[in-house]
């Protein structure tokens, strides 16, 4: 014999259910949202670390300091398919300070050491200029300060490390901080075309 | 030895152009002038620095040079045209498995030297156009090191090949045969004879009375090096556009140094000053029109 649900069961359920509802429904909005909107990005064109033509200033590091994500969603990305695997990489090496003993500069240019040398196949002991170099960016390091992209920028280096919003990274701000603080206007919300 | 700038050779107008993309070589003809390769184009240029004369590539030229019987050669993505001095073709010479971009061409006696920037090193061929041997890739970079993506040489009359390894921020020297017989410069960012960056020297030529002329990118620099490799010479960077990288070069029978401006695309020219000082000196330039051969 099966029993009645009692009034509190009733309540107990019409009250999950609406919660259900509400929360399917909060979440049918946000996603439409995002598909309406799309997700922030950097637009390269605009970026005074990426962009071409301005050359011997120092990297706009509002990327790292603006983001309301503790080590910013904003990661420097090296296109390994430009990279030139320099032996003096600018974008490791700051290439101001001074060369040791053997030929290369004794300083990094990352302030976190997020960059990772390693060279491709034997070192010559005889000639460290004789080898060509792998760069490989730890990301759990990189707080996208652009210094390593302003200095790989042309003509200086091959322009193949670039600053990326990581969208598994980013919380999708309403007003993105980092939008608000850049100069250039260079944070965007990236517009996916809907049918 | 100081360098004045002397003048700007453009095209069609003050400071105008004399290309629409591309500024990529310049070679000083043993007779005078200079051939100049850009975009799809060989213009010939008189030492007033008119273009009296110019002509189509079958594709983007990328460099050029003058054998003993006045042909010239231009080197191009796969392959080599000849023209005679009048801009008529004279041979297409087709290799595309040795020729994925032809930067520079040299030659010594009865040898023709190609360099190949996509396989980064330079190919020996004899008058018949058969392969000898390739110079430069016995080493751990397997080539020469060029992330410009330039390999520029020349050969001097001892048959020694100069070739530029901007990677590895040095020239280095070969015989025919393959065999390096010396180098020369280092990494540096802090003195006017290191060559600093990621990647220079990019662009080289050899004079007459064995100097060595290069130029650098970031920024854009010409120095002259005499003999025994000891820096005689530089113009900094305010004599060229800060963008400006692979900056082709070439020294004529005066001593006049002939360096293309790649962004402006014009042809800034300095002429060795008599000087005690030691210091490097400019001018301020003019401007000279080209004709604008249509």
């Amino acid at each position: 014999m099966s029993e009645q649900p009692t009034r509190r069961d009733v309540l107990g359920y019409a009250v999950r259910g609406t919660g259900v509802v509400a929360l399917g429904g909060a979440a049918a909005f946000l996603a439409t949202r995002a598909a309406a909107e799309g997700a922030w990005t950097i637009d390269p064109t605009k970026c005074i670390n990426i962009r071409l033509g301005l050359t011997g200033v120092d990297a706009c590091a509002l990327c790292a300091s603006e983001c309301v994500v503790p080590l910013s969603a904003i990661r420097a990305v090296n296109d390994y398919a430009k990279c030139g695997r320099c032996c003096i990489c600018p974008a490791y090496y700051d290439v101001t300070s001074e060369v040791g003993s053997d030929g290369l500069p004794m300083r990094k240019l990352c302030p976190r050491d997020a960059i990772e040398r390693t060279a491709i196949g034997e070192v010559d002991p005889d000639d460290p200029l004789n080898n060509f170099y792998e760069y490989i960016i730890d990301e759990d390091k990189c707080n996208g300060c652009g210094d390593c992209v302003m200095a790989c920028k042309e003509p200086a280096g091959l322009g193949s490390i670039k600053l990326e919003v990581r969208n598994d990274l980013c919380l999708d701000c309403n007003r993105c901080a980092i939008a608000q603080a850049c100069p250039d206007d260079a944070i965007l919300r990236e517009v996916k075309e809907t049918t | 030895m100081e360098y004045a700038r002397i003048r700007v050779i453009g095209g069609g107008g003050p400071d105008k152009p004399l290309f629409d993309a591309a500024l990529r070589d310049i070679v000083a003809r043993p007779t005078g002038g200079l051939i100049v390769v850009g975009d799809s184009v060989i213009k010939l240029v008189d030492d007033a620095g008119r273009v009296e004369r110019q002509w189509s590539t079958e594709h983007p030229g990328y460099c050029a040079a003058v054998d003993a019987k006045g042909t010239i050669w231009v080197g191009e993505p796969g392959q080599i045209e000849t023209f005679n001095p009048k801009g008529e073709r004279q041979a297409t010479w087709r290799d595309p498995d040795r020729f994925g971009l032809v930067t520079a061409i040299g030659f010594a006696g009865e040898f023709v030297l190609i360099a190949d920037a996509q396989d980064r090193c330079i190919r020996r061929f004899d008058a018949s156009h058969k392969w000898l041997n390739d110079i430069g890739n016995d080493n751990n970079t397997k080539g020469f090191a060029i992330p410009n993506g330039y390999l520029d040489f020349n050969v001097d009359d001892k048959g020694i090949i100069h070739a530029i390894s901007s990677g590895k921020h040095r020239i280095e020297r070969y015989s025919l045969e393959g065999k390096m017989v010396g180098r020369f410069g280092h990494f540096g960012q802090r003195k006017p004879a290191d060559f600093p960056g990621c990647c220079n020297p990019t662009n080289m030529t050899l004079s007459r009375e064995g100097l060595t002329i290069v130029t650098e990118k970031a920024g854009p620099r010409m120095k002259v090096f005499d003999k025994s490799d000891k820096l005689l010479g530089f113009v900094g960077s305010d004599a060229f556009d800060e963008n400006c990288k692979n900056m082709p070069v070439a020294v004529d029978a005066r001593g006049q140094i002939y360096v293309g401006d790649t962004v402006k695309r014009v042809i800034v020219v300095f002429a060795p000053q008599p000087s005690e000082s030691g210091k490097t000196t400019e001018t301020k330039p003019t401007t000279t029109q080209g004709a604008g051969t249509p």
